[in-house]
């Protein structure tokens, strides 16, 4: 199931944010940090993410080891499916 | 198209070009983007209201614990930041304090509606200046090169994106030390989506935005900003008072003629001084212009996209918008400025 998760994460960041150029983009990879997404586009990931897998973010979620990496973001949706 | 225009193949339904990153049209020309936001769009009006919902309840649980000001509001003196002015100020009674960054750039007319918008709604004003000294070489080496993350160009230039930088860094740092519960934004709704209408800001996220903020740009030049960022030791010292973000044109009505009209009734006047996408910026144009040239899209297409996708806008008036020339006159007042 992470697997998964992590998969449809992958697919969502390269073609909303890398433009479909995934060769910069580990697993481990921060998404901030690395200038792959900003303030802005964090949002637009977490919209993803209640829309996708139908789970609610909640403020005090919105931390770098739930949101700054594929590794991260994919077991923070599996802790909350 | 309007006359003097550059006639890149757009997409048929809102106004993004070919050149547009990662875009993508169907056999009808409609591009992928539209695709995409289809079903948030359909879904637009019901998460409104339960954003307004959320505005409501937030706004009873903060005025109660501030102690001096309810919000504090970044305010250019544009249309889109006095009205959210207005709005708060209409809808909650809130106790605002509003600041203006002034980057050496901001029009007359606009310091004219800033006075009016002010003394008609009651609210306290602070104005933020830092020096010509500090400011020239950040936007002269931001005219030349773009050296933020690659996403946000797509929203912004990068002159735009390191002056915005240190408006939301100069309030959210007011709003510390005065204890200040909610940082108002003026977003449009094409520039902020509904998710990022109400968000509590995170001490760690907004260490690592400025710390990457400051990693982009040369050592001197970080090193002249770094007393507008937040000092090391606030995200310590006030970690249990961050306050939320509020970007309420995300989920309220947006009409910009009807906007327009409700900001007149408290003396606020369209300003002739600015280009198209502006109406406070005197260093818009140029950056416009910068920005096209680097990328081959317009800096504010993305917003204006959304907004002809939301019915804010007519396509014909998204274009008119975006693929007129810069005025030249505007570009040559700030190129010539920052050389």
């Amino acid at each position: 199931m992470m697997d998964e998760i992590k998969a449809k994460i992958r697919a969502f960041i390269v073609e909303n944010f890398l433009y479909g150029e995934d060769s910069e983009l580990d697993d481990d990879t921060s998404f901030l940090g690395d200038g792959i997404i900003d303030s802005t586009g964090i949002l637009e990931l977490v919209g993803f993410l209640e829309e996708t897998f139908e789970i609610e973010v909640d403020d005090e979620e919105l931390l770098p080891e739930n949101l700054d990496s594929l590794d991260n973001v994919a077991a923070y949706v599996a802790r909350k499916i | 198209m309007p006359e003097n225009t550059i006639q890149p193949k757009l997409c048929q339904k809102c106004v993004l070009p070919e050149t547009f990153p990662g875009i993508k049209f169907d056999a009808a020309g409609v591009c992928s983007y539209c695709q995409k936001d289809e079903k948030t769009i359909e879904k637009a009006p019901v998460r409104k209201a339960q954003y307004r919902q959320r505005l409501d309840q937030l706004v009873k649980e903060t005025q109660a614990e501030a102690r001096t000001y309810d919000a504090i509001m970044a305010y250019s003196g544009g249309k889109d930041s006095s009205y959210t002015l207005k709005l708060l100020r209409d809808r909650y009674d809130l106790r605002i304090a509003a600041l203006t960054f002034d980057n050496h750039f901001v029009s007359p007319a606009a310091y004219d509606n800033i006075k009016k918008v002010c003394d008609a709604l009651h609210v306290d004003h602070i104005i933020f200046k830092p020096p010509w000294s500090v400011i020239k070489p950040l936007f002269a080496l931001t005219a030349q090169t773009d050296p933020f993350a690659a996403p946000t160009l797509l929203r912004a230039s990068s002159i735009c994106t390191a002056c915005i930088g240190l408006v939301k860094s100069l309030v959210l740092k007011t709003a510390l030390e005065m204890s200040i519960p909610l940082v108002a934004f003026g977003w449009s709704p094409g520039q902020a989506p509904i998710q990022s209408g109400i968000m509590k800001t995170n001490p760690r996220l907004i260490r690592m935005n400025q710390s990457a903020l400051k990693k982009a740009l040369p050592v001197e030049i970080a090193a002249s900003i770094t007393p507008y960022l937040l000092p090391d030791q606030y995200y310590e010292k006030y970690d249990h008072k961050f306050p939320h973000n509020i970007h309420p044109l995300a989920f309220f009505d947006y009409d910009e003629t009807a906007i327009k009209e409700e900001l007149g009734t408290i003396g606020w006047q369209a300003p002739s001084d600015t280009d198209t996408n502006s109406s406070n910026c005197l260093l818009n144009a140029y950056a416009n212009q910068c920005h096209i040239k680097r990328c081959s899209f317009h800096p504010y297409v993305w917003e204006i996209a959304n907004l002809v996708r939301q019915g804010v806008m007519t396509r014909n008036e998204g274009i008119e918008k975006i693929y007129t020339e810069q005025n030249a006159e505007m570009v040559r007042y700030a190129q010539t400025r920052l050389t």
